[in-house]
């Protein structure tokens, strides 16, 4: 191949390049959905009493109450140790926080995108992936195999910077090179470093980790003003920090306790045969797949007996002479009540302190113990095209290609990820899906939520378009067909400064009554290990008092 | 009323000034890169032109100012007219003397755009103009011209009609200004034939450039091809491009050689007979890319093979060589072959989409020059592919240059082991290509290289089989590992290797 091949190739960019359309576009067609929005609020407004008498019942031995995470971990464990007799109650949005949208290539998050390689503590998530057929081998194994099209393919990550790409979110370019490996080599001297009761200090999930009081006084400051305190100074180093936690957190570095903050950077110690340390897993629509799969999994039949698979929301739970009943309210304004020995309430907790009766007496008590909520922006931009993305200038420069997910330092939004990326085609396919993601500014008054209720469309388009139009400029407009967002407004808890303190969630974590609680929410924050975790701890105690 | 048409001409003359500096900052830091540092320096060096345009025009006497001031307009029209292609065609052929030319044109254009100025003045001046008013309008409309093209051109003019384009549209202006002076002030103007005579020409000329413009890109690539363009097409997928010299037909992709006629039998029997001929039994084949019908025309050779599937993403690249007669006559129109289906398809997609099995499958897919190609050869795409393959079958993988990318090549095979196959690589000489690689692979042990070949060929028998399944000393396996999803392991080979190549 001759010098002259590559400038072909240049010049072919270069006439392209002078051919992309105006400025000042019309907008494309937006939708907004609000997930469980309307029921939520009916039930904030209504209380508990007033719902209509219920039309029918079911009997069960068990009842799981919410569809996310832990909901459907707690179903397909159960079914896995043999245990049928069940319901599985939907909510008003199946899947929650990993639902996902459109079909064939388009498919798309709303909710979840990853999953990081477990780690050697995260005994459950593996053999979930095992059972899946995405880990391959020995579930526990130290160094698994993993299905290479679930790992996320290069160039899993980029960042916007001062007008071009870079290949790494903590460029080594222009910033202090000692603090970024001082924090490096310390985040790494942590991983694997235990505390005086032998446990991990920052282990995933979080339950497994040490209660060393030196390590867990961290929890008494934020990450931010750790960081300050360690004398980090670089603005940069503050930058990753900060985006870290909105990325995991929903909200910056100075509302998030300092041990989140570090645990964000310790507890991801998972290790593959076929990847490295810190790779990802992914799928199209994100952790919709995985979730899907275990449904899939559960021999769901639709009679008495089965595991039943019921569509609706829990508007009333209480105990009565020593069984619990559940009044759930269905589509066309009917009602069921649903009798069961145990009831596993997967719902988020601040719902479950409206609908659950007698919460006081389990020790928890919403006013003091429930943790602030980050809200959350997810934007699908179905592209009839790809954007252009910058052509080599010359021969000698690299310009990276789009990767899964690019990140602008300037942003506003969390940046996106692209829908497509893990497909193999000889050509890329003509249309594709990016999913950006926001996560609102930490707002102690709620009129941020206030706002998003009632914001317009186009108003939310703007918000959400912000990352995109900083990489493309208005040419990004004509190429998008339709927009579709998802509020979600109370999507996570927060882990603030205090939350290992949170007594109320303690008492949750620990009842072991006919009433289990299993979401994200126990643990302060919301990933899909710690979700996974107390379905999974919820599914044993039902199935260890059976035996 | 003249002097209000003299100041409009300011107003012309200043875009077309500004105009020929963006666009000469454009173009140097698209073709040279580092923008701020191009642009700066070429608006620097036009800056400094002007100046001396400006000190220059002293030297004009005061009856010439009103034809000098014509001369120039006609003169910075052509010039900077033809800039933008001359600096595409220069560029397109030599790198080195593209500076030399880039800064000349700027100087040029430069000084010759600083004298205009101060000839309007002078020629306003002598009308007994209000010196305070004139120079104040001048310079007024100077900067709006400025004004005005500053933001047509980004918004505008580059994107519809690219740098090219806009230069001739200029050029026009000027010229279109110098006629117009020379028709107002005809009463004062000497040699006004030869005048009208020189702005026809270059009239002529520049509106053949802007019409012709796309062609003269045309002509710039037929540079860099070095042979003359037959063909030349962009797909939505490819730049396809066919150039003929003597009995020489090549193609290219994107500037990338894909054949060239006079020894393209070699890659493509290389390609399919050791497959082929291994098996005899063979009743149906698939052949992933391969638009070009040139692997197809080998398969036919076979006559018990009685269907063979063609995947290839580009219709336009089929249909061409299913049509043209030149391309036809190379294929044997091997795509129309009742026993061929083509299917117009992305291959990998096809593949996860289909459930058809084949005997033989030959693979002839890009070169894994980036992420999303190298992923067309990867553990799971050959497990794939493995799924369409008969338990006796063959596959023939088209796998780079084992002499210039020897990482690369290697890295092809232990991938094909790794998703379990067994291999056979093997080699051979293509002169417009040099020595290239290919992998012959199956689920079982089998294969012995063919001694003989029952269909008739022009490259390959009993020694050149021979030659082909051996790997001298000079050609000895490196370490490598299988190329993974996410790792993408060939790619990197892929770069490293051939960066040491190209010069
Ligand atoms: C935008 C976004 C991106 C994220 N990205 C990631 C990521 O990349 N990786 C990761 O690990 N985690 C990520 N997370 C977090 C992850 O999605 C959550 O941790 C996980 O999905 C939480 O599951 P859950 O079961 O605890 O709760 P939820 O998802 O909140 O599920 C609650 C369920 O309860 C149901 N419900 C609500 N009210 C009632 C009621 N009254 N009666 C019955 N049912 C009810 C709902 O319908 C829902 O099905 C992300 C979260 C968000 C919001």
């Amino acid at each position: 191949m001759r010098r002259r091949d590559f400038l072909g190739a240049g010049l072919g960019g270069l006439s392209l390049a002078a051919c992309e359309p105006f400025p000042s576009q019309p907008r494309p067609p937006v939708t907004v959905h609000h997930p469980g929005m309307q029921a939520g609020h009916a039930l904030r407004d209504q209380g508990t009493r007033n719902w209509p008498e219920p039309t029918g019942e079911i009997d069960c031995d068990v009842a799981i109450l919410g569809s996310g995470v832990a909901g459907v971990t707690a179903a397909w464990k159960l079914a896995r140790e043999g245990h049928r007799n069940f319901v599985l109650l939907s909510g008003p949005e199946p899947g929650g926080n990993t639902a996902g949208g459109g079909q064939g290539e388009l498919r798309h998050p709303t909710g979840a995108h990853y999953l990081p390689l477990p780690s050697r503590e995260s005994v459950h998530v593996r053999e979930i992936l095992h059972a899946l057929g995405i880990l391959h081998g020995d579930p526990q194994a130290a160094r698994p195999h993993y299905d290479e099209m679930s790992l996320v393919h290069p160039l899993q990550e980029r960042l916007f910077d001062g007008g071009r790409w870079h290949d790494e979110l903590l460029p080594v370019e222009g910033m202090n090179a000692r603090e970024r490996e001082r924090f490096q080599h310390y985040v790494a001297g942590l991983r694997g470093k235990k505390g005086r009761d032998g446990r991990l200090l920052f282990a995933m999930p979080s339950a497994s980790s040490s209660q060393d009081s030196e390590w867990r006084a961290l929890d008494a400051l934020s990450f931010h003003d750790w960081l300050q305190r360690e004398d980090y100074r670089d603005a940069r180093l503050h930058w990753y920090a900060d985006y870290c936690c909105r990325d995991d957190y929903g909200v910056g570095s100075q509302h998030v306790s300092a041990w989140a903050g570090l645990h964000y950077f310790v507890s991801r110690t998972g290790e593959a045969a076929n990847a490295d340390t810190g790779s990802l897993l992914t799928w199209p629509d994100g952790l919709h797949t995985p979730v899907q799969a275990m449904l899939g999994q559960i021999p769901f039949v639709d009679e008495a007996g089965g595991p039943r698979r019921l569509a609706g929301t829990a508007v009333q739970v209480r105990q009565r002479g020593g069984r619990c009943e559940v009044i759930a309210l269905q589509e066309g304004g009917r009602s069921l009540r649903i009798r069961a020995r145990r009831l596993i309430v997967a719902m988020p907790l601040f719902v479950a302190a409206r609908v659950v009766e007698g919460m006081q007496d389990f020790g928890f008590d919403a006013r003091r113990h429930l943790l602030p909520h980050s809200s959350w922006l997810v934007a699908n931009f179905q592209l009839r095209r790809f954007p252009r993305e910058p052509v080599p200038r010359s021969e000698h420069e690299y310009v990276l290609p789009l990767a899964w997910d690019n990140v602008l330092r300037e942003g506003k939004g969390l940046g996106y990820v692209v829908a497509t990326h893990q497909l193999i085609r000889v050509a890329r396919p003509e249309r594709t899906v990016f999913t950006a993601y926001k996560a609102l500014p930490f707002d102690a008054t709620h009129a941020t939520r206030r706002r998003l209720a009632n914001a317009a469309p186009g108003e939310l388009l703007d918000e959400v378009a912000e990352d995109l139009l900083l990489a493309y400029g208005d040419a990004l407009w004509p190429l998008v067909e339709r927009v579709s967002i998802t509020v979600r407004a109370h999507a996570m808890s927060i882990p603030v400064p205090g939350f290992l303190s949170n007594a109320g969630l303690t008492a949750l974590r620990e009842l072991d009554g006919p009433i289990r609680f299993a979401h994200s929410d126990l643990s302060g924050y919301s990933v899909f290990e710690e979700a996974a975790w107390w379905g999974w701890q919820a599914a044993l105690g039902v199935l260890g008092e059976r035996s | 009323m003249l002097d209000r048409i003299l100041i409009l001409s300011v107003f012309i003359v200043a875009s077309c000034g500004l105009a020929y500096e963006l666009i000469a900052g454009a173009l140097a830091s698209y073709l040279l890169g580092d923008s701020v540092l191009q642009y700066s320096s070429i608006i620097g060096a036009y800056l400094f032109a002007m100046g001396i345009g400006s000190h220059l025009s002293r030297y004009v006497r005061d009856e010439d100012v009103l034809n000098r001031f014509i001369d120039i307009e006609l003169l910075v029209g052509l010039i900077g007219g033809i800039s933008a292609t001359l600096l595409f065609l220069v560029f397109a052929w030599l790198e080195a003397p593209f500076r030399g030319v880039l800064y000349a044109l700027v100087l040029i254009i430069g000084t010759l755009v600083g004298m205009e100025i101060p000839l309007v003045m002078r020629v306003l001046n002598a009308r007994h103009a209000e010196f305070r008013d004139m120079v104040a309008r001048v310079l007024t409309f100077d900067y709006l011209g400025a004004l005005a093209v500053s933001l047509l051109f980004p918004l505008v003019l580059a994107p519809k009609l690219g740098l090219a384009r806009t230069a001739f549209v200029f050029g026009l202006l000027n010229v279109g200004i110098a006629l117009f002076t020379a028709h107002i002030f005809r009463a004062q103007i000497r040699g006004l034939r030869g005048l009208w005579l020189r702005g026809l020409v270059s009239m002529v000329v520049l509106t053949a450039g802007l019409l012709t413009a796309d062609r003269l890109t045309l002509w710039a690539e037929q540079g860099l091809f070095g042979d003359q363009i037959v063909h030349a097409r962009t797909t939505p997928y490819q730049r396809i491009v066919i150039t003929r010299w003597q009995d020489d037909l090549r193609l290219y992709l994107n500037g990338n050689l894909q054949f060239s006629s006079r020894d393209e039998h070699r890659y493509h029997e290389a390609l399919v007979h050791p497959a082929a001929e291994s098996l005899p039994a063979a009743r149906s084949a698939l052949v992933l890319g391969g638009g070009d019908g040139l692997a197809l025309r080998e398969l036919l050779r076979y006559p018990q093979i009685e269907r063979i599937t063609l995947v290839d993403l580009d219709s336009e690249m089929t249909t061409l060589f299913a049509e043209s007669s030149a391309l036809t006559a190379l294929n044997g129109g091997a795509l129309r072959d009742p026993r061929v289906r083509v299917v117009n398809a992305d291959a990998a997609q096809w593949l996860e989409e289909s459930r058809e099995v084949f005997d033989l499958v030959i693979v002839d897919l890009p070169d894994p020059s980036n992420f999303a190609l190298g992923k067309l050869y990867s553990v799971p795409m050959y497990r794939q592919i493995a799924r369409h393959m008969a338990e006796g079958g063959y596959l023939a993988v088209q796998a780079t240059s084992p002499w210039f990318a020897p990482n690369a090549y290697w890295c092809v095979v232990t991938t094909l082991k790794e998703a379990g196959f067994n291999t056979w690589p093997y080699h051979a000489h293509v002169p417009s290509f040099g020595e290239w690689g290919f992998v012959l692979a199956a689920k079982h042990t089998r294969f012995t290289p063919p001694q003989s070949y029952r269909v008739p060929t022009r490259f390959l028998d009993a020694d050149t089989t021979r030659a082909m399944f051996s790997f001298p000393a000079d050609m000895q396996v490196p370490e490598v590992e299988p190329n993974r999803l996410n790792n993408q392991a060939l790619v990197h080979y892929f770069e490293r290797d051939w960066s040491r190549v190209i010069r």
